[in-house]
């Protein structure tokens, strides 16, 4: 995929999406499809579906049978799963957040932190991260960090922290109050983090049990990621 | 994306692919786009070609030689295009006569065979002839004369170096020939130049305001200038062995046909305006490109030329003895010829046993027209016209099959069709327009002409009533395997030759 593609550039957007929804046609009708089906079942112009069928198999990402007529998904197909599980995560994970960010008045963030390490999977946008460098590179400053950093000194045979705050080390006058989202085997993976006024975060323990079933819906397509 | 995320959960069974392909044996995409192009660029010998046609295009039209090699081009175009219609669905080491097949069925398919063969080993007997000319006269300009056993000679020894070099597999000396071809044109196209700054105005404009021939000679001359394209198709040949098939070899084959373009226009146009300025004759003059270097005050680049004419022609026989080795091959696997011609050398992946049947008739016949006593030039001039013969042919055929192609796999529109059938017509009539200028300028060849029609013809027969489910069988390619399909769990390669 390096050379550049008289045919395919970077100003044609649309036939990127065009190629991928003709790899979805193949799967969906199965092998053996032929290029008039294709062009048929996506209402394509014809010319348009045969040249884009021509590139696909030009890359192998589609494979013709010995008949020469029909199409069938070729082994590079496999390289778009860890794509397409991913783009399937990101909408599971707005489909969860979205509503939260309705309920709640404030920031919510999703927060990656598999590893130890801090990472965004999902950032407010009406509510920028206030400083984006100093929360991924200084644990002690954000309740996310403050999460890890629990977890990490963590006694043996301890409860986990159901929650950590910080308020006024970013903001002053406001805080943070970041819940863990844990896999099967207990680990901390992520964490939603609520970027809210000082004055509503007097009560951390409500705010977790007010996103109890939120927490578990996000641990279950967590799960589910490459 | 779901039902692709479940295709790539739980891949599909897919029937009627089989384990591995009817071409197994040969290399399988071991090279790249410059060993392709290589091919194609050592097939076509555009240095000998451009120094060469126009003397033999104004032979037949006696001016508009411009007109004729734009109407070869367009024409040569034509032809990319059909062939680009299968190179982009299939790899096949058949290369034209498959396709042939594959469009209008093993009947014209066979005949699609025999064109080819005879277009190929033709043009490499020429290349071979050709090399062994100009070493004799090497020879002979250092004081050995060696008589008409020189040519001979040197026809085995190439014979052999070609033998050597397809034996052990065709990259680094298609690296090595391209890179001698580039530079025998840049230096052609140097000398050009010098020859260009000695012209006056008159001479300069001679070659445009060159009225138009009649239509008979129009047709001879752009028969003639056609076949200086001829070859760019072998790449096609290689769809086995060239990584990414389907996007390197029809844009191989479209920028050798249009650089090579511009280097022929580049050239007739100075042959003219040079032997126009210096009082020279062209037409059929097969030393104007020398006498035009002598003329212009550069000799020295004029031998130079000749010399890269002459390597120009060895890698013309090695390229189209590729070729050639591999449709034999083919035919080899249908069973059409006997099944050890489809023998491949399981160490190199090379077609061993085409290559070594194919070299010595190559070798064969050039000596025995050597040895009735035709001189190497007009050996060469016949040979050039059996094996114009043979590709125009091809190439009607190939024209003629791709819409029928397309049709059946329910893949054709309307420009294709158009394209692919004009150009079927108007090459009909160009290879009907070259057999009667051949009868009339050159009739030793056109007895050749016949004599291999009526072994084709011959041979047609014999399969019909022998093999005929052999016959039936053709068309075979370097299918899609299972090893292709997703859900294959090989590595990339693993159990491939």
């Amino acid at each position: 995929m390096t050379q550049r593609r008289a045919d395919l550039t970077g100003r044609q957007p649309g036939a990127v999406l065009s190629a991928l929804s003709v790899l979805e046609e193949v799967a969906r009708a199965g092998p053996g499809v032929t290029a008039r089906q294709i062009s048929a079942s996506l209402g394509l112009p014809r010319a348009t579906a045969y040249r884009l069928l021509n590139l696909l198999v030009q890359d192998e990402y589609l494979v013709r049978l010995p008949d020469l007529s029909g199409f069938a998904l070729g082994r590079k197909v496999a390289l778009l799963a860890g794509l397409s599980v991913r783009q399937e995560t990101e909408r599971e994970i707005g489909a969860v957040l979205t509503p939260m960010r309705a309920r709640i008045r404030g920031g919510v963030h999703l927060a990656d932190l598999r590893g130890g390490n801090v990472g965004f999977l999902d950032v407010d946008e009406d509510f920028p991260l206030s400083d984006p460098d100093r929360i991924t590179s200084d644990l002690k400053a954000s309740a996310v960090g403050r999460l890890v950093l629990a977890e990490r000194h963590r006694p043996a045979n301890t409860e986990p922290a159901p929650y950590a705050v910080q308020v006024g080390v970013l903001v002053p006058g406001f805080g943070c109050c970041a819940v863990p989202i844990r896999d099967g085997a207990g680990r901390l993976v992520a964490a939603v983090a609520l970027a809210l006024p000082a004055t509503r975060l007097a009560d951390p323990p409500a705010l977790a049990s007010l996103l109890a079933d939120d927490i578990r819906r996000l641990a279950s397509v967590l799960e589910s990621r490459p | 994306m779901r039902a692709l995320n479940r295709a790539i959960d739980a891949p599909p069974a897919v029937d009627a692919v089989p384990a591995t392909s009817p071409m197994a044996g040969l290399k399988w995409r071991a090279i790249g786009f410059v060993d392709v192009l290589a091919q194609a660029v050592r097939a076509i010998a555009p240095t000998a070609a451009a120094a060469s046609t126009p003397a033999l295009v104004v032979g037949q039209t006696g001016g508009a030689l411009l007109l004729c090699l734009l109407l070869a081009w367009l024409l040569v175009g034509g032809v990319w295009a059909a062939i680009k219609q299968f190179t982009q669905r299939m790899r096949a080491p058949g290369s034209l006569y498959t396709f042939t097949t594959k469009g209008l069925g093993p009947h014209a398919g066979f005949a699609a065979a025999f064109a080819l063969v005879v277009g190929y080993g033709f043009v490499a007997m020429f290349g071979l002839v050709g090399a062994g000319m100009y070493a004799q006269n090497l020879v002979s300009t250092a004081g050995v004369h060696s008589g008409g056993w020189g040519a001979a000679a040197g026809v085995a020894l190439f014979g052999a170096v070609c033998f050597v070099v397809l034996r052990r597999g065709i990259r680094l000396s298609a690296r090595v020939t391209l890179v001698v071809e580039l530079v025998a044109v840049a230096l052609m196209l140097t000398l050009l130049g010098i020859v260009l700054s000695h012209a006056d105005a008159a001479a300069l404009t001679r070659p445009v305001t060159a009225g138009v021939p009649s239509p008979g000679h129009l047709a001879a001359g752009t028969a003639v200038a056609m076949t200086a394209f001829v070859g760019f198709e072998s790449a096609a040949a290689l769809g086995r062995e060239t990584r990414r098939p389907f996007f390197t070899i029809p844009r191989t084959m479209r920028w050798t046909v249009l650089a090579v373009g511009f280097a022929y226009l580049a050239s007739m146009y100075i042959q003219q305006v040079g032997t126009e300025t210096f009082g020279l004759p062209l037409a059929d003059n097969d030393l104007a490109m020398t006498q035009l270097a002598g003329h212009s005050g550069v000799p020295w680049m004029g031998r130079l030329v000749e010399f890269g004419q002459a390597t120009s022609l060895v890698a013309c026989a090695i390229a189209s003895l590729m070729a050639l080795s591999r449709v034999l091959f083919t035919l080899g696997r249908e069973g059409v010829l006997p099944a050890a011609v489809g023998w491949a050398d399981p160490l190199r992946g090379t077609p061993l046993v085409a290559l070594a049947a194919v070299i010595p008739v190559t070798v064969a016949v050039p000596l025995v027209l050597l040895g009735i006593g035709w001189t190497p030039w007009h050996t060469m001039s016949a040979l050039l016209v059996v094996s114009a013969v043979g590709y125009l042919t091809a190439y009607t055929l190939v024209c003629a099959a791709a819409p029928a192609f397309l049709r059946r796999i329910g893949e054709l529109t309307p420009r294709v069709g158009v394209v692919s059938s004009v150009a079927a017509a108007v090459l009909a009539v160009v290879v009907g327009v070259y057999l009667t200028v051949v009868a009339r300028t050159q009739t030793l060849a056109l007895w050749l002409v016949l004599a291999l029609v009526g072994i084709g013809l011959g041979l047609y027969l014999w399969l019909r009533l022998t093999r005929r489910s052999r016959l039936a069988g053709m068309g075979l390619f370097d299918e899609t395997t299972a090893a292709d399909l997703l859900g294959a769990d090989t590595l990339e390669g693993a159990g491939r030759v």
